[in-house]
């Protein structure tokens, strides 16, 4: 754990003991980027305050369930995330439309983020998704920080592309400036590698079908 | 019009993870394009039955996110010109949320006047610390 997440965890821990001064700090460490957050969508600044507001009271209701190994802002952001999609439905801003089962409730709305979604439907524990997703991320960052340490930008860069963005080999060989052969080479390495990851953890491939399918 | 949009696009609007210029398209799409909304309800679909994408885990978990200490080293212009390069990159060309956040943050924090920030938090803080007890 780094010093700032141990610095973030022991906050977290005084806070569970109702510690007042540890929840102003925490206010005070915090605000301004959820703030910044918000605001980028919602371009009113009070508005975007209120949202704030919500998150940190659903910080302190939800706080019970925190697990503190995991990083503190990415849960602020997340909670940030789920208060300001609600805001953006009630001002009508974001659609919500059924997904599934035609289950548009009586105003025409419906929930993107999962009412219409059956427990039937998920095959897999949540607990198991998230360790297969640990194991990937645990190489991924492995490798990041690899190609930072001998700056190879060049790669990290092609690989966020082609894989956060979605972007196609051609377009990012021509916003980096390179061949598609080299695009096509770091992919090429970046799959085997985490194929191999794969078959040494004893995942199910079948969760992970981007590392088996050409789709680019 | 839903050619302009990547799978990977699609998931980080879900998520409400994209960067708020692609954000408000995707909203503008999704109001005329049936097959925006099919291509969305397909993402959800995927993911309830456990499949994974490289990108959603890379994003999640903020693989390759600078720390904020790093984001301040970009602000005064201290970094390498490579390790600029790759910040500007992954603010502006991947469009982090959560990146775009802290450093705005930060370049307030040097701007905005301290007692305008301070009655903020203390609202904040008045307005939620009941719910300390009892969390």
């Amino acid at each position: 754990m780094s010093p700032a997440a141990e610095s973030d965890a022991l906050l977290v821990e005084r806070i569970r003991q109702g510690q007042s001064d540890a929840w102003n700090e925490l206010i005070a460490r915090f605000e301004g980027r959820l703030l910044a957050f918000v605001e980028s969508r919602i371009g009113n600044r009070a508005a975007s305050e209120d949202v704030v507001q919500e998150s940190f009271i659903g910080f302190l209701t939800s706080l019970p369930n925190f697990d503190v190994s995991r990083p503190l802002e990415s849960y602020l952001f997340s909670i940030a995330a789920h208060k300001l999609t609600d805001h953006l439905r009630r001002e009508g801003r974001r659609p919500t439309l059924p997904l599934a089962g035609g289950s548009a409730t009586s105003d025409g709305d419906w929930d993107l983020a999962g009412s219409a979604r059956a427990p039937s439907s998920i095959l897999r524990s949540g607990e198991r998704r998230s360790l297969e997703a640990d194991a990937l991320a645990a190489v991924i960052g492995g490798l990041i920080e690899q190609w930072r340490e001998k700056g190879n930008w060049e790669k990290l860069k092609c690989i966020e592309l082609l894989f956060v963005r979605g972007t196609g080999n051609k377009s990012v060989a021509t916003m980096l400036e390179i061949s598609e052969q080299t695009v096509a080479n770091y992919k090429f390495d970046f799959l085997a590698r985490l194929k191999t990851l794969v078959r040494k953890e004893g995942l199910s491939e079948e969760v992970f079908p981007e590392l088996y399918e050409q789709k680019r | 019009m839903t050619d302009s949009f990547t799978e990977a696009d699609l998931e980080a609007y879900l998520d409400e993870a994209l960067a708020p210029e692609k954000m408000t398209e995707i909203e503008a799409a999704l109001r005329t394009s049936n097959d925006l909304v099919e291509q969305l309800k397909a993402i959800n679909a995927r993911r309830d039955e456990g499949i994974h994408a490289l990108g959603e885990i890379w994003r999640h978990l903020r693989l390759s996110c600078p720390q904020r200490e790093q984001l301040g080293s970009y602000l005064l212009g201290v970094l390498s010109d490579e390790e600029a390069s790759y910040v500007c990159f992954h603010v502006e060309t991947i469009g982090c949320r959560y990146c775009q956040a802290n450093l705005q943050d930060l370049k307030l924090q040097q701007s905005e006047a301290a007692d305008s920030s301070d009655t903020r938090r203390r609202r904040y803080f008045e307005t939620s610390a009941g719910y300390l007890k009892d969390s």
